[in-house]
């Protein structure tokens, strides 16, 4: 899941898509005419971003609306959190340990 | 939206008290060996300002970045990403800054993680894309 994540975020056209759709729902038409490629183009960055989670979709009649899932970007910052986390305590374990055992023997 | 929470959207702090000194904090971010107990498992790096730095996690993980500032033992500021393909966040297109801030005998460590993927989500495409060109060339890629 976090891959998929990555991997749609990675193209800068689609994070500005999400950015457009931050805070607010837009039809697939009004997105793509803020930009200068194909709809077909838009569609598939669409596609990406929903299936990682990072969009959600509605049907309006003939109309698909587009809004940022707000849980899609805050999922990738707990997993980041999450690594630092991780890390900073196996750090500080080894960096005690070490210390304690150079106080024990008398010098580095 | 409200304006601080866009700024700090894409920025980890962190701060941990650690009961030894800055000297060797400090030494587990630049010997190799030391860092492997604590990050990866497998580290090579080259710990001045434009070497290179790169963790093996798990054999197809692998995180690569340069050095930028080495003060032993107060400061240490590198670039960070992924070597994958396709990520989200490709070498030198994040910094870490390490500041090891002694107390008696002990070290406060404050970390920071800037450049990262939802900072650009938050609106700042262009400015992303730009911090990350400048960061590739201060790297010398």
């Amino acid at each position: 899941m976090m891959d998929a994540t990555l991997q749609a975020l990675a193209d800068p056209r689609r994070r500005q898509i999400l950015a457009l759709v931050r805070g607010r729902e837009l039809a697939a038409g009004q997105i793509a005419s803020q930009f200068d490629v194909t709809r077909p183009a838009i569609s598939q960055h669409l596609t990406v971003l929903r299936n990682a989670g990072l969009i959600s979709e509605r049907r309006a009649g003939t109309r698909r609306l587009y809004r940022a899932r707000p849980s899609g970007i805050a999922e990738l910052r707990a997993w980041l959190e999450e690594f630092w986390d991780d890390g900073l305590a196996r750090l500080q374990r080894a960096a005690e340990q070490e210390e304690a055992s150079g106080r024990t023997t008398g010098g580095d | 939206m409200d304006a601080q929470r866009v700024a700090t959207e894409g920025v980890i702090d962190r701060e941990i008290r650690i009961r030894a000194r800055p000297e060797t904090v400090f030494s587990f971010w630049t010997d190799p060996t030391k860092m492997a107990r604590w990050m990866g498992r497998d580290v090579r790096l080259d710990p001045r300002p434009g070497g290179e730095l790169r963790i093996d996690y798990n054999g197809s993980d692998i995180a690569v970045g340069a050095f930028v500032e080495v003060e032993p033992p107060r400061r240490i500021v590198l670039t960070w990403g992924w070597e994958a393909p396709g990520d989200a966040t490709p070498p030198g297109a994040s910094r870490v800054e390490v500041d090891f801030v002694p107390d008696g005998d002990e070290t406060i460590l404050r970390l920071r993680h800037t450049g990262l993927v939802a900072e650009a989500v938050e609106g700042h495409s262009e400015g992303w894309d730009h911090f990350l060109r400048e960061l590739v060339e201060a790297a010398g890629g």
